[in-house]
């Protein structure tokens, strides 16, 4: 038989990504955007007690949906043309703890 | 009534863009579980908006003083020291 290269045989070390995330994984990104959604909350309602409002915050209520909201698709996946299906998880997304990426090109 | 934010950094801002480390920097976050208070403002919510990723917040009426908000943090020892009836009798009186 040939020998058939690929890239875990062909190099030495290297670092494999999972394609999907574990249920754990899931959760705990379930959590976050669950935090993100009540630090929004919590700044909103301070600011309407006060008699302000701001930008961002009501820019954020217009484009974003809640973690309650969202379609599994978009808490799990994004978008990626490049993609079969048009779809690669999440974690592919550099720092993906810490950035809120919710939406996704329409159709997609 | 003016009321104040209590920010807390609850995740770090390593490799993320200059910005986001400069608005941390504006908001007085030196590192993870620092805790700083501001008051509600809109340019003050602008900022929070900006790392809400890695903060937590709460609207409180009062600034805590920096110890205050570390003795929240502190255990409880798990023993109280005795005293004599008179010396507790005259510390009652005096408050």
């Amino acid at each position: 038989m040939m020998f058939k290269p690929s890239s875990p045989l062909f190099s030495g070390l290297l670092w494999k990504i999972p394609w999907r995330l574990s249920a754990p994984q899931k959760a705990r990104q379930r959590k976050r955007l669950r935090g993100v959604d009540r630090v929004v909350d919590t700044v909103s309602a301070a600011l309407e007690r006060n008699g302000y409002t701001t930008k961002s915050v009501e820019r954020w209520y217009k484009e974003m949906p809640r973690e309650e909201e969202m379609l599994p698709k978009d808490k799990y996946t994004l978008f990626d043309k490049k993609e079969k299906k048009y779809r690669k998880g999440i974690h592919k997304l550099p720092k993906w703890t810490r950035v809120s990426q919710r939406v996704n090109p329409p159709g997609f | 009534m003016s009321s104040y934010f209590r920010i807390t950094l609850m995740r770090s801002a390593i490799g993320l863009p200059r910005r986001t480390h400069d608005v941390l920097k504006a908001l007085g976050l030196k590192k993870r579980m620092a805790t700083v208070f501001h008051p509600v403002s809109p340019s003050v919510a602008g900022n929070i908006m900006k790392v809400k990723e890695l903060v937590e917040v709460q609207e409180v009426d009062r600034r805590l003083t920096k110890q205050e908000v570390h003795l929240e943090r502190k255990p409880d020892p798990g023993y109280y020291v005795e005293k004599r009836s008179g010396t507790e009798m005259r510390e009652s009186r005096r408050a």
